[in-house]
């Protein structure tokens, strides 16, 4: 077996006419981080929503450590589906926190119904992963009363509960106030530090180019050019690439 | 007044009937009402066409029509009608809880609907299943936007009560309309009026307290 924990070949993905994913080809390393970049309307969220089986795609083949969850526009039964995608998390830009549920209950409600430990094993460790983010402070206070960056942090620690191999983010931070980005670039980052295999979509170029592996740079349904980060901003092999990364100001 | 207090028990008799309806109405209608939403917003075309069909007629047609259809309708109906006949108690409360379930239906479906998708997307990247989904995540925020409507067709529902009396339920505006024939005096409805009152203040403080619990 390989060491890419996740592989991808000519992904194929529509919304009736309009081919959103030409022909999608790329592979993860375990402990890579990957950010992909790229303007608005060329897939990345697609792209995202489809290894993790939100969306599904109309050809080609995802494997997630090792196991097919398309191959060649053949999806696995259902229940290879559930076990194949619960390796992996996802944080999205509108933290989709449960609003009716406090901190520790969005924390706790998966990983209770998937009865992965016993009820105090679980509330520890809610407790641990809530300190980890730096809101245990929070843990029994109710979205509606977090900021956004504190919102999106406990999206996150909600995310690791589940002990994933992977974790998605689409624009973690693109919702939030520019001054409250840092804290959640910060917890990504210490993942990062943690060898957490991570595919990030963003636009913040400075981490994109501080804490990634490998960068992707997608136009139009393609992965235009992909390399490491000096690569992609300091010597971009792509027109369209260097005029995206002058577009973007930061 | 002496014939008042001589009358106390058949007011009190009226208003447990009126209470029954009214309970057992709820009681069957809301989660009738869950399912109708289900088959509303159901991917088979059949059935969602059905429901569509049945929350259209029974919307678009009088409760006081349903009432009387089902209870003097009913038997009438050639084969099966003489499965169909039940007793006027009966009668009243099958018209108004599949009436109120269809008005309950559409409350669920707005409530549904106003919930973001990224609410199942989320669950699903968690590994809930849908049911959990909808059980765990999706009811408790439809009650919540849910309660203010159900409340107002909670308190509609007591006043619809009294049309039961058309076919002949003894509840309590049946007694009170028959003490004015006999008495001469406006005063019974005065004293039905102050049970539906009393009845919907009542009504009107729990779903304060539940509106008030489902706040986040
Ligand atoms: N659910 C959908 N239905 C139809 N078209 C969609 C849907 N989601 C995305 N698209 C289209 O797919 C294209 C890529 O969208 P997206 O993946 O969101 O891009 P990005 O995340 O890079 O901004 C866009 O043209 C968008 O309009
Ligand atoms: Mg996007």
């Amino acid at each position: 077996m390989s060491s890419k924990i996740i592989e991808v070949t000519d992904l194929k993905k529509r919304f009736d006419d309009n081919t959103v994913l030409k022909n999608i080809s790329f592979d993860v390393e375990k402990g890579d981080v990957v950010s992909v970049i790229g303007s608005s309307g060329s897939g990345k969220s697609t792209l995202l929503r489809c290894l993790i089986d939100l969306e599904k795609s109309d050809g080609g083949t995802i494997s997630i450590e090792g196991k097919k969850l398309i191959d060649n526009g053949r999806y696995a039964p259902p229940k290879s589906v559930r076990s194949i995608i619960s390796k992996m998390g996802m944080v999205f830009q509108h933290f989709n926190l449960f609003p009716h549920l406090s901190v520790k209950d969005n924390l706790l409600l998966a990983p209770k119904q998937r009865k992965l430990k016993s009820e105090p094993e679980l509330e520890e460790e809610a407790r641990q992963i809530l300190e980890k983010v730096g809101l245990l402070e929070k843990i029994e206070a109710m979205p509606s009363q977090l900021s956004g960056g504190e919102k999106q942090r406990v999206a996150i620690a909600r995310a690791l509960m589940m002990h994933p191999d992977i974790i998605l983010f689409d624009e973690p931070t693109s919702a939030l106030d520019p001054e409250l980005t840092g804290e959640v670039l910060n917890v990504i980052e210490a993942l990062a530090k943690e060898k957490m295999t991570m595919i990030i979509v963003t636009h913040e170029m400075g981490f994109a180019k501080h804490v990634s592996s490998k960068v992707l740079f997608m136009d139009d349904g393609i992965i235009l050019e992909e390399g490491s980060p000096k690569e992609i901003f300091e010597s971009p092999k792509e027109k369209r690439t260097s005029e995206f990364l002058s577009s973007i100001i930061r | 007044m002496d014939n008042f207090s001589s009358q106390i028990g058949l007011y009190l008799q009226g208003t447990l009937v009126t209470l029954s309806i009214f309970a057992i109405t709820l009681i069957i209608s809301l989660p009738l009402g869950f399912i109708v939403t289900l088959m509303l917003n159901s991917k088979n075309k059949l059935i969602s066409s059905f429901a569509d069909a049945v929350v259209y007629v029974i919307r678009g047609t009088p409760l006081l029509l349903q009432l009387l259809f089902v209870y003097f309708g009913f038997p009438l109906i050639p084969v099966i009608g003489k499965y169909l006949t039940f007793s006027r108690f009966v009668s009243a409360c099958i018209a108004f809880a599949i009436n109120y379930a269809c008005y309950f239906g559409e409350i669920f479906r707005g409530g549904l609907l106003s919930i973001d998708k990224g609410q199942w997307e989320a669950s699903k990247v968690l590994g809930l299943t849908r049911f959990e989904t909808l059980t765990k995540v999706i009811i408790p925020q439809m009650i919540r936007v849910c309660l203010p409507s159900i409340s107002n067709e909670t308190i509609t529902l007591v006043k619809d009560t009294a049309l039961v009396s058309i076919i002949g339920v003894a509840e309590i505006l049946h007694y009170s309309e028959a003490a004015v024939n006999r008495e001469g005096t406006p005063l019974p409805f005065l004293v039905a009026a102050a049970v539906y009152l009393i009845i919907n203040f009542f009504v009107t403080v729990v779903f304060k307290r539940l509106e008030k619990n489902y706040e986040q």
